[in-house]
């Protein structure tokens, strides 16, 4: 009680504590806000995998048939909730007057797709359709349709980073040109085939709108049959050259892999009749295996500068000894009484311990209220930031994602608090022993 | 005199001024290595992209490009701070290897290798051709198929330290690679071109391989010789055109007053011809050329360093302490010091003099250890990754060599300038109360 109340006594009365307070906040505050922030990239970064390509991606050495009948044999594992083809390549697309683009071009089938991924949602006239995303074009049945990535048609604005969205809506139903090209078999020279370039003709049917700037400015989606009867026209079976997976809710990820892989050789070795090698080309991943190398540079930034930032914040351990030393210097008359009405030595450091944990706790309290807003509130800030100074920090070209990603990282945040708190309590503990040291016979002399 | 002597004194007899020296000690020294590093690869990340775009560029973002340029270059050729001209031609480009299935989207740049490498640093990116530039469109294999140069990142991987490996030369490897471009009319529509419908192709043979240092340019960009560029774009037909001009300056000639010539004499241009395509051409520097890419480097300097200012606040938080602890500690000097006639403001000079000083020994501390790490910065990255496997960046998926580790002087000078203000500013509330000390009060008997 009594340490209680004169913590509590020395908080009120030496305001110079809140210096210590301030400065725990201001570093527990900025860790948290740098941690969030590139954690919840890293998520979004990982999540726009999953949005685009599925759980599971099954991308073979060359194209192959029969992919229905995987699929079908896929359905059957219990872990896999959906899977479905696709058939890429890249290509040219003439927008208009001038208006060239360098494209990847994905054959989907675009209802089985959206039950593999999340890609319904970011379609700007499909989205809120109950009905399945299809490639028709109202009023236009011969036609072949098309989906597009917004940042395909046009940049982002460059001050405010905004699509134009009226003029994008205006393309919809217009006709594009796109060019591609595929290996065919040449009749004289079977073993040899040769190159050739294609060129059709399809209309825009919607946007796709992701979010996330590298793909909206890579891909152009088509019906995967279309596709392929334009780069392979003299093939009649259907033909993919990618799978992309979604599992079952709580599947064990490794255990679905090795089933899919299992599946995958039988098929290959059994339908396709190809060789043991090349079998053995075929990446079978998850999105986030994908991602992973990207993934592991960014946690190491993050790490480089969560060490900098600590050693930095290092100093605020001198100053909680700055302050509590001249707290114990100040207060010598009152640790003399104390120890004169027989505290003990040990109870005396804990009164000055127990201050400085109170601070570290109080400061990182502070700390983590602050960095919550302020992660929180990210984008708002930087919107003013872009608002007051004209300095458009956040952009998509630069950073992928139109918005900053924004979620607390709670987990990282308990290590924060807990070493902001020893770091006070090291902080105090030298001045803590000096206390304990003070002999009240000498303090509290007449003379 | 007596400002220095006590100052020093207690510099020197009070030990908790020890701890102000090293918090103001450690945060220059992370900020000198953070700066300097973050500086270096600014500065070089601009250094490359002025070697990649020479000083001015005249052109379009239209792939449509515009006409007249000869008559153009043949005006600036007659200036005379001008140093080198090359007229460029920018596509988009689908590329095939003989034999492969696979196609990849580019973008293509059609150069005079020679006119190019007067303007710009691209003879300096080359591996092969170095020295002979003349040739760098002549493949060794076949001298009679034409020759490309690779952005070195289409055509070689990268081992973990940055190192490319070299594994076959032109001489050797018979790469040919099917390239195609949609040709656009001077209206942008497409134009027939031929047996191919939309599209022209033309098979170029690989010859060389341009590192620029620039990730984005080094893994889009092939380079073609002009002509062949031009007529695979269909920009060779009557009226030909182009769509960038690039121009470097002689020595001394402030960047600019060059661009606002190279503007003026493109305005007297323009009004000589009625075409509208000329209306889409911009003069810029090559700073506001590049001007997306810089800035967002730039920005992260600023944040980096808005962010090292928010933690230096606790140093100014010890700063204030220190003094504070040390004017009530010192209250009986300042009274016998007002006693005999020493004014306010010498009480404050002689607390900021102090202060002064501790940021000053702080800073030369903080420099001195920071430069010596950053002398070191490279071999000790080199052993972290010989025993623990951990680099700074991996340099298999950034386009970064060295770590920069030179100081530069005038960071330096801001960084020590910034500290020491720090500082003053920690010291300003303490120096307030001690000047208003009254001798009277401090000096009684009951106090001493």
């Amino acid at each position: 009680m009594l340490k209680l109340f004169l913590w509590l006594r020395y908080l009120r009365k030496r305001k110079i504590v809140y210096l210590s307070i301030a400065a725990v906040a201001l570093s527990v505050s900025l860790l948290i806000v740098v941690v969030s922030l590139f954690t919840s990239f890293i998520h979004a970064f990982e999540q726009s995998a999953v949005d685009t390509v599925g759980d599971v991606v099954l991308s073979a050495p060359v194209k192959f048939e029969k992919y229905e009948h995987f699929i079908e044999r896929l359905e059957q594992i219990g872990k896999v909730q959906a899977a479905t083809a696709i058939l890429s390549a890249e290509g040219l697309l003439h927008l208009g007057k001038g208006n060239v683009r360098a494209v990847e071009i994905l054959g989907i089938e675009a209802a089985k797709r959206a039950k593999v991924t999340g890609y319904k949602q970011f379609l700007l006239k499909q989205k809120l359709l109950p009905d399945d995303p299809t490639f028709e074009v109202p009023n236009l049945t011969d036609s072949i349709g098309g989906f597009v990535g917004i940042a395909v048609i046009t940049e982002p604005d460059e001050k405010t980073d905004e699509y134009d969205f009226q003029s994008i809506e205006k393309m919809l139903g217009q006709q594009v040109v796109l060019t591609t090209g595929a290996v065919i078999e040449d009749k004289d020279t079977p073993a040899q085939g040769r190159f050739k370039r294609k060129t059709l003709r399809f209309t825009i049917a919607d946007i796709v709108f992701t979010g996330v700037y590298d793909l909206d400015k890579r891909f152009v989606y088509l019906p995967i049959e279309h596709l392929q009867r334009i780069l392979y026209p003299n093939e009649d079976e259907k033909l993919a050259n990618q799978i992309q997976i979604k599992l079952s809710p709580d599947t064990d990820t490794e255990a679905a892999l090795t089933q899919i892989r299992g599946a995958w050789q039988v098929f290959a070795a059994e339908e396709l009749k190809w060789t043991p090698n090349l079998i053995r080309y075929t990446d079978i991943q998850t999105a986030q295996q994908m991602q992973s190398k990207y993934v592991a540079a960014l946690l190491k930034q993050m790490g480089v500068l969560l060490l900098v930032f600590g050693v930095v914040s290092f100093s605020v351990i001198v100053l909680i000894f700055c302050i509590f030393y001249m707290i114990v210097r100040l207060k010598q008359r009152d640790i003399a009484v104390l120890k004169s009405c027989g505290a003990a030595s040990s109870s005396v450091a804990f009164i000055f311990v127990g201050f400085g944990i109170c601070v570290g706790l109080v400061g990182s309290g502070t700390g983590v209220i602050l960095g919550y807003i302020f992660t929180k509130n990210i984008n708002t800030i930087e919107q003013w930031i872009t608002t007051i100074l004209g300095l458009k920090l956040w952009k998509s070209s630069v950073y992928m994602f139109s918005k900053i990603p924004n979620e607390v990282n709670w987990n990282s945040a308990l290590p924060i608090v807990l070493s902001a708190t020893l770091a006070a309590a090291i902080g105090a503990l030298i001045p803590a022993i000096v206390a304990a040291m003070t002999r009240p016979v000498e303090i509290l002399r007449y003379e | 005199m007596y400002k220095i002597i006590l100052a020093i004194r207690y510099l020197v007899k009070r030990r908790i001024t020890y701890f102000a020296v090293a918090a103001v000690a450690l945060c220059v020294f992370i900020v000198v290595v953070v700066m300097t590093v973050l500086t270096g690869l600014v500065s070089d990340f601009k250094q490359k992209n002025h070697s990649f775009v020479g000083d001015c560029v005249v052109g379009t973002e239209s792939l449509v490009g515009f006409a007249y340029y000869e008559d153009f270059i043949k005006i600036l050729g007659k200036e005379d701070f001008i140093e080198g001209v090359s007229p460029v031609i920018k596509s988009y480009a689908l590329i095939s290897r003989k034999g492969s299935e696979q196609n990849y989207g580019v973008e293509i740049m059609g150069i005079d290798p020679v006119k190019h490498s007067q303007t710009t640093g691209f003879s300096q990116t080359l591996h092969y051709h170095e020295n002979d530039v003349s040739n760098v469109f002549k493949p060794v294999k076949d001298p009679n198929c034409m020759g490309c140069v690779l952005g070195i990142d289409l055509a070689l991987e990268r081992d973990e330290q940055g190192r490319y490996t070299y594994g076959f030369s032109p001489a050797e490897a018979d790469i040919a690679l099917a390239i195609t471009c949609f040709p656009l009319t001077a209206k942008g529509a497409l134009a027939k071109a031929g047996g191919l419908g939309l599209v022209n192709t033309k098979t170029f043979c690989y010859s060389d391989t341009s590192q620029s240092g620039l990730a984005r340019v080094d893994s889009s960009i092939i380079y073609l010789p002009f002509e062949q560029a031009q007529l695979l774009c269909g920009m060779a037909e009557p009226g030909k055109r182009i769509n960038a001009i690039h121009i470097k300056f002689k020595k001394g000639v402030n960047l600019n007053a060059g661009c606002e010539r190279v503007t003026s004499l493109w305005q007297q241009f323009k009004q000589k011809r009625a075409d509208e395509l000329l209306n889409t051409v911009t003069v810029q520097s090559w700073k506001s050329n590049r001007r997306a890419y810089i800035a967002a480097m730039e920005k992260e300097q600023a944040m980096m360093t808005a962010l090292f200012g928010l933690v230096g606040i606790t140093t100014v938080f010890i700063i204030l302490v220190v003094f504070y602890m040390i004017i009530s500690h010192k209250s009986k000097d300042i009274g016998i010091l007002k006693s005999i006639g020493v004014s306010n403001a010498n009480v404050i000079q002689l607390f900021l003099g102090f202060a002064f000083l501790v940021g000053l020994l702080g800073s030369v501390i903080g420099s001195v250890g920071g430069w010596r790490f950053l002398v070191h910065i490279n071999q000790i990255e080199n052993w972290l990754f010989n025993h623990f496997g951990f680099q700074l960046w991996d340099r298999s998926i950034y386009a970064i060599g060295d770590i920069p580790n030179q100081v530069e002087l005038s960071v330096l000078i801001v960084i020590i300038f910034s500290a020491i203000v720090a500082c003053l500013a920690g010291a300003l509330i303490p120096t307030w109360q001690a000047a208003k000390l009254k001798p009277v009060e401090i000096l009684q008997v009951s106090q001493l």
